[in-house]
């Protein structure tokens, strides 16, 4: 049986490769114009594009730049207005050759979860195959090959919906592979990653060009993503407006701003450091940014300020009104359950007023956990309704009771008002443009005021929404009678934040607030994040994966792993533990990678590892040590 | 957190039960259902409480866990036992007031129901207890083969089933999601009278509904993309396999089945005055 199967493999093999020449050109666009409806501007215009075979692409573009719509073109789910799209010599436009085309080339989408068919790895993978009619014996081998080139073979047998985001894409990934296509579109399917799965799924794709020979285009928002590609080019208005190598493109920093986009965070320390006078050339790498910091100090000498000038942290201050004390918080899932998992070990942890404070861990850390119970989400459980004591052996010392306060707010008292304190702690979730809901701006917005606070005037309501959407950014007077749902992503964002705010909380959590985004999109999310800090609220809590973003924004931020605080400390000196971040599968942000490898070079530096803070502290180094 | 790992009621643990073919299990539980119905007398019913036990104990699932499956149908089968002893008409009267009557037979017919309901209540647990449901839908989708036959579109029936399957999980975060930031803007879920909760839920429901639809056009293009309809005949990878385990099973079953068939027989014998009730009833 098995081996019947592996000769009708030998047989398909030796046919398909016999059928066609192999086209010089994996994807060519000819003049390719698109509009999605009539009278709307068009989403492509007149782009023409040759992909060679064996090429590796990055499509670069903020968000509505048509880099999308690009790639749907070419897959053949949408079809062109005028001029032709042609992939592996055949047409996606014509239904008779639209089959062949997707035979050819695989796309991977942005969300993982929307990908997936089944609840099992390997049958998720299996879907392509028994689609094109591939026989049992062969679909096995595929799977294994697929999983393989992901690195993702331990995992056959398991449910995507415990992996985390960079591997459940990956085995998106897999699961366009086991279709054996010569062409790998990832459409922008890093983008809902953290930065470890985006490197992961990058790294695959890579992979895949070098050893594999595959053609990939990377269609992305993430400059830095390019680096691995061997042309780059950058859409704007549905039009090509940059073209060339990685390096090429990245010279032209002012011009991608005028695009949208913005330089990965090594290119712009880069930037600020050649601004003040100093010639450095290739800074895409950390390692090489320091190799030409040094060639840069042999000139001038190097003389770092003393080290000891890291601002303390306002932790111990003192108590304020506002402050967040967390003691020997304990959480398990499911307890009493076959599936009983402990979230949260014996957390102690202290926030004080005035903060802007980040929190670190993996997906799975307990990190959400942590973060629910700050406003009674998760209830602890002294303040629930049917406590009862846990008994204790003779002999034994009971377990340490979970307390939490905030402010006057005793969580662990089941008399505490918890509608009140969930008005003072804000909470804003992942992608809270998700649970927008009501017909209008207004309403969504007016929705946990009316909540918290009965009996308000219908001026008051409305002076208070008013208030909060200027808060963040929006225009009342245009917004606030349309409906949420046809405001564009980043306005939606901002009325789900405003539907926070609007009680004017002493406290704003907000978990992973900048996710999907572009990078212009989550620098002014963090620009509207201080601006909420300095004049809205007391403290703000954000839940990252992005270091870089910790660094740039926190005053101090703590490392949950495994259900346990790591360590809580101002970034400069968190990020001092590199070694013990990386073995708990955490990253640290460029600015500290930076300082790293100088050290490694003999250049000494501390800094405050935000890019101004690392900028300034190197030319003041390398002009300290002129002086000198 | 829970909903990570599967849904419903799967009890993780390895046993002869667990690894049986779904579609034997299914057939089993069919067969004890056919089972029930045929004993006829306290014998019968003797022995497919036997078979449920052993059952029990081959699948080492605890028994509570099996007990508890019951909490779900229990104002039912209260309810019509209650109906029953009322109501069953006999011949020989215990009791009366007004225009309620009992009689021996009405007790007897409703213990036998009573039973009837409990065990076979069990029996499925038991399968949903040992049987995942990715398993389960394989098993179903095999079992409705035939249908083809006659042009139902097996096949696309059994690929809803399994991306209903997939998306549970997914749907019940979200809604998780959903409920908690609702609540973190002073939502209030669990008081009020039916309209107030009725409207609750709005703020939740249409979130909900309209990410599913978003889900179901990325899911749309994404299968798209990986080839489905592209015209050629699709194969499947996955198929059950029927093990000496299932031998085992099958013959087992069969064994009862001729057991409970005897039992009927002579059950007139060693009990004839139910027997006899059972029949006029």
């Amino acid at each position: 049986m098995a081996k019947k199967d592996k000769e009708k493999l030998n047989n398909e093999i030796s046919t398909e490769s016999e059928n066609k020449p192999l086209p010089d050109f994996a994807v060519e666009l000819d003049n390719v114009s698109f509009t999605y409806e009539e009278g709307l501007p068009y989403a492509l215009k007149d782009v023409s594009l040759k992909v060679k075979r064996g090429e590796f692409i990055a499509v670069l573009g903020h968000n509505g730049s048509g880099k999308s719509t690009l790639a749907r073109l070419v897959c053949g789910l949408l079809t062109a207005d005028k001029g032709n799209v042609t992939v592996w010599g055949y047409d996606p436009a014509d239904k008779k050759q639209l089959g062949k085309v997707r035979e050819h080339a695989g796309v991977v989408f942005q969300n993982p979860d929307n990908q997936m068919v089944a609840s099992i790895v390997e049958d998720d993978i299996a879907f392509g195959p028994e689609n094109l009619g591939v026989p049992r014996a062969e679909i096995g081998f595929r799977i294994e090959w697929a999983l393989k080139a992901v690195g993702m073979e331990k995992y056959r047998h398991a449910t995507p919906a415990r992996l985390s985001g960079g591997q459940k894409q990956r085995i998106a990934v897999a699961g366009v592979l086991a279709i054996k296509p010569d062409v790998l579109i990832l459409d922008e399917s890093t983008a809902m990653l953290d930065p470890k799965g985006r490197r992961e799924v990058t790294e695959v794709a890579a992979r895949l060009n070098k050893e594999a020979g595959m053609t990939v285009i990377l269609i992305t928002h993430f400059m830095d993503e390019a680096l691995l590609a061997d042309r780059a080019i950058v859409m704007n208005k549905g039009e090509i407006a940059l073209e060339g190598s990685p390096e090429e493109i990245f010279e032209k920093g002012d011009e991608l701003e005028s695009y949208n986009l913005s330089l990965p965070e090594i290119g712009a320390i880069c930037n600020k450091i050649r601004a003040a006078g100093y010639e450095l050339n290739d800074c895409l790498q950390p390692e090489t940014l320091a190799e030409e910091i040094k060639e840069q100090a042999q000139k001038s000498g190097f003389k770092p300020r003393s080290s000891g000038d890291i601002p303390a942290p306002i932790g111990k201050n003192g108590q304020k009104e506002w402050d967040i004390d967390i003691s020997n918080l304990d959480f398990t899932y499911s307890a009493k359950s076959p599936f009983a998992t402990k979230a949260l070990k014996g957390v102690n942890l202290h926030i004080s007023e005035g903060e802007f404070f980040g929190i670190i861990g993996h997906t799975g850390s307990g990190k959400s956990t942590l973060v629910q119970h700050l406003n009674a989400l998760i209830r602890l459980p002294k303040s629930q309704k049917h406590y009862k004591k846990p008994k204790v052996k003779k002999g034994q010392t009971p377990p340490p009771e979970s307390i939490i306060t905030i402010g006057g707010y005793d969580l662990s008292n089941r008399k505490c008002d918890f509608q009140s304190l969930r008005a003072d702690v804000g909470m804003v979730f992942q992608y809270p443009e998700y649970q927008l809901f009501a017909d209008t701006v207004f309403d969504d917005v007016a929705f946990g005021l009316k909540n918290f606070k009965k009996g308000l005037s219908a001026e008051e309501v409305e002076r208070a929404v008013r208030e909060s959407l200027t808060a963040v950014g929006l225009d009342y007077d245009e917004v606030h009678d349309k409906s949420p749902f046809d405001l564009s992503g980043g306005q939606k964002r901002r009325v789900a934040i405003a539907g926070v705010i609007v009680t004017k909380p002493k406290i704003l959590v907000l978990d992973e607030p900048a996710a999907g985004l572009d990078p212009l999109g989550k620098r002014d999310i963090m620009a509207l994040l201080h601006s909420l800090h300095a004049n809205w609220c007391k403290t703000v809590i954000i839940v990252s994966h992005d270091m870089d973003e910790i660094a740039e924004n926190c005053t101090r931020a703590c490392v949950v792993s495994e259900g346990k605080i790591f360590d809580c400390d101002a970034p400069a000196r968190l990020f001092e533990r590199a070694e013990e971040l990386f073995s708990l599968g955490l990253d640290i942000p460029t600015t500290a990678k930076i300082q790293r490898a100088m050290s490694a070079l003999g250049l000494e530096l501390k800094s405050d590892l935000t890019s101004d803070g690392f900028a300034a502290a190197v030319i003041d180094a390398l002009k300290g040590g002129g002086d000198a | 957190m829970l909903n990570d790992v599967t849904f419903g009621q799967y009890y993780p643990t390895k046993s002869f039960v667990h690894r049986l073919d779904p579609r034997v299990k299914f057939l089993f539980l069919i067969a004890y259902i056919v089972m029930l119905f045929v004993a006829k007398s306290f014998y019968g019913l003797a022995l497919c409480l036997l078979i449920l036990l052993i059952t029990v104990i081959a699948s080492r699932v605890p028994l509570g866990s099996v007990l508890r499956s019951i909490k779900g149908v229990i104002a039912i089968l209260v309810f019509t036992s209650v109906l029953n002893i009322f109501f069953h008409k006999g011949s020989q009267l215990l009791w009366e007031w007004k225009f309620i009557h009992i009689y021996t037979e009405g007790l007897i017919f409703t213990a036998f129901l009573t039973l009837r309901l409990f065990f076979i209540v069990m029996a499925s647990a038991l399968l949903t207890l040992t049987t995942t449901p990715v398993n389960l839908t394989d098993g179903i989708e095999s079992l409705l083969f035939p249908l083809a036959l006659i042009r139902v579109p097996v096949h696309v029936l059994a690929l809803t089933m399994s991306i209903a399957l997939r998306f549970i999980p997914t749907l019940m975060d979200e809604t998780n999601r959903i409920i908690s930031a609702q609540k973190a803007r002073g939502a209030n879920f669990d008081s009020g009278n039916i309209f107030k909760r009725v409207k609750a839920i709005i703020p939740v429901l249409v979130p909900l509904i309209i990410s599913a639809f978003r889900r179901a056009e990325e899911l749309g293009d994404a299968m798209d993309v990986r080839c489905y309809g592209c015209g050629s005949k699709r194969t499947k990878y996955k198929k059950l396999k029927f093990g000496w385990r299932d031998l085992i099973a099958t013959l087992f079953a069969a064994i009862l089945i001729a057991g409970v068939i005897l039992f009927n027989i002579y059950g007139y014998d060693i009990c004839p005055q139910i027997y006899f009730y059972m029949v006029i009833s």
